[in-house]
Parts: structure tokens; C-alpha cells; sequence
């Protein structure tokens, strides 16, 4: 895995990440915003979910100009959360991202990817990826236990053949 | 965590000069305010500058409710926000006598809010306005 950030403000305490610049030539990262709305009312990834060959560069992206946020996988490794990432798999935290940062990561390990932001896991901004396809080499499907993680956290993660079917998931309320 | 960062972050600055009273309309009257008064941006991962709100500053024994005081780009008092979790409020906790930057109140503004680094459990943030004008001085 590499991870790699921009324009982000190191609050402390954050695992150690390998940095790496991007190779020339190399395939654009895929997105995923961090949006809120205007009062904070609201607040999510955009998209929630997704479905991505083994490889690909996600990005995560703050658009939320009055907020900061952080893609931070569950993991022993991070705030001693459950584990719902691959087991060959290395976690990731992004520390937060000031409105316009962005921090990129590089997955490869097949599997499901749950990952949430630190302020809003109780407000149920979370996010899962999933990584090639069930039957792929070293597959590792989702958490069954739900560990010590709140309800609106639980709710918030689309099953794995939704995400296949759709390959993105946006809430229809927030698209 | 994060109350206790903040706690942590300013120990030493609560034993400074005396504090200015949530009510010393004077003292507080342009940013920055007195210590124990820190500014929010310092303390976690926020913008300087937060639309609606302004630039913040709180004293961290105070929190979570606050009061954090709300202040326009040119250092004017412009607010006086508390930040009171839901889940506090539904088992019964009150915050009472909190204290306010300017006894000049023309509105108040309460909505829900889902968290920020600081408070970072849903919770309501209850906005008095000092001024026609501040809502207009904190919006962008």
C-alpha cells in the first residue's frame, strides 16, 4: 500500500504513512469527497462506497469548507478498532484534512475496505471499498462482528453486492 | 479524546494573566480575547475561518458547551456559540449559567451539527447574533 498527502495539517498522533510520489504516466487517482453541508447538519463520503480493481489510487478530497475530515481504516493498528480491512493489508489514517487537502492510498490487497472519519464515525460518515471480486486470490470479505462500532456507523456500510452490482454508491438524497 | 487534547494543548495557559469574564463585553470586544481564550484553530484541525461561525475561540474549561466566541475577518465580535451534545442533553445533563461575549443579542440561531474535531458527537450549536449585520460579517 502507498499513501501519499497534500495540503494536509498533521495533527499528531497519526500512524506513520509511506509517502511516494506518483509515477509519471500513472492512471489518475479515483475520488471520494469529503462532503458537509453548510451547518454540519450533514456530513459524508461522496462516494459512500465503492467497487475498484486491485491497484487502483483512491483520493480522498475535503470539499467541505466548513469542517475537517479523516479516511481512517478500522483497525488494531489505529485507535485499537476492530479489523475490517484485508488481513495482508496495511491500515491507513489520513489525519485530518483541511478543507481543499487531499490524501491518496493505493490498494491492492482483494477485499472489503471499511474505513470511517474520527469527528463523524457518531454521525455515520463512514465509507467501504471493495477491492476486485469475491473468488480473487487472497479475498477477504466484510467484518461479521461489529465490534465496539456505533450504530449509525453500522448502517452506513452497503453490502458488497450492491456495491458490485453498482460499482458506486451516492445516497440518493446527497447525489 | 478531543476534550482532552485541547485540555492538554492549553495547561499551561490557564494559569496566565486573569481570565476575562464570558460577560466583559469590553474585554472581549476584538479578537483576540484574553487568555484563558484560545483560538479553536490552534487546538484541533479546523479552518481559521469557519462560515457562519467566524474565527473561534474558546476557553477549554469550558467545553464542550463553550461559550465559543465568534469573531468577523476584521477581529469583531460577531457571535457567541454553545455547542450542547444530544447525547448529553437525552440523559439529562444541563448547562446552565453559561456566559455570553455581548449582552447585544439581535438573533439566535439553533440547528443540529454532526460533529467537528472538538465536539465530535452530534450535538446543537445554539448561535447569538451581536448585530444586525453579523450574520452577513460571518458568512463567508
Amino acid at each position: 500500500m502507498i499513501t501519499r498527502r497534500q495540503f494536509g495539517r498533521v495533527a499528531g498522533g497519526a500512524l506513520a504513512a509511506l509517502a511516494s510520489r506518483r509515477p509519471v504516466g500513472a492512471a489518475a487517482p479515483l475520488d471520494i469527497e469529503m462532503r458537509g453541508t453548510a451547518r454540519g447538519e450533514r456530513v459524508w463520503f461522496a462516494p459512500l462506497a465503492i467497487a475498484v480493481a486491485p491497484g487502483a489510487m483512491l483520493r480522498f478530497v475535503n470539499h467541505d469548507n466548513g469542517n475537517s475530515h479523516t479516511a481512517t481504516t478500522y483497525h488494531p493498528a489505529i485507535f485499537d478498532r476492530p479489523q475490517r480491512i484485508p488481513s495482508g493489508a496495511a491500515p491507513w489514517d489520513s489525519d485530518f484534512l483541511l478543507p481543499g487537502a487531499s490524501f491518496e492510498v493505493t490498494l491492492s490487497v482483494p477485499g472489503v475496505y471499511d474505513y470511517y472519519c474520527i469527528p463523524h464515525e457518531h454521525a455515520g460518515m463512514v465509507g467501504r471499498i471493495v477491492v476486485g471480486r469475491p473468488g480473487d486470490p487472497g479475498w477477504e470479505g466484510p467484518a461479521g462482528d461489529a465490534g465496539d462500532l456505533p450504530e449509525a456507523a453500522l448502517n452506513g456500510f452497503p453490502t458488497v453486492a450492491e456495491i458490485l452490482a453498482k460499482g458506486r454508491i451516492i445516497p440518493e438524497d446527497l447525489a | 479524546m478531543f476534550h482532552r487534547m485541547i485540555i492538554a494543548a492549553l495547561g499551561a495557559t490557564l494559569f496566565m494573566a486573569a481570565p476575562a469574564s464570558a460577560h466583559d463585553e469590553e474585554a472581549l470586544r476584538n479578537a483576540p480575547p484574553a487568555a484563558p481564550y484560545a483560538k479553536v484553530s490552534d487546538l484541533v484541525a479546523l479552518p481559521d475561518f469557519l462560515p457562519g461561525l467566524g474565527m473561534l475561540y474558546v476557553d477549554p474549561a469550558t467545553l464542550p458547551a463553550g461559550p465559543f466566541l465568534g469573531y468577523d475577518r476584521d477581529g469583531k465580535l460577531a457571535a457567541t456559540i454553545y455547542m450542547t451534545p444530544i447525547e448529553a442533553l437525552e440523559s439529562g445533563t444541563s448547562f446552565d449559567d453559561l456566559g455570553v461575549g455581548s449582552h447585544n443579542v439581535s438573533a439566535v440561531d439553533i440547528y443540529y451539527n454532526a460533529g467537528h474535531p472538538g465536539v465530535d458527537k452530534p450535538h446543537a450549536h445554539v448561535v447569538l447574533l451581536h448585530g444586525e449585520d453579523a450574520r452577513a460579517r460571518l458568512a463567508e
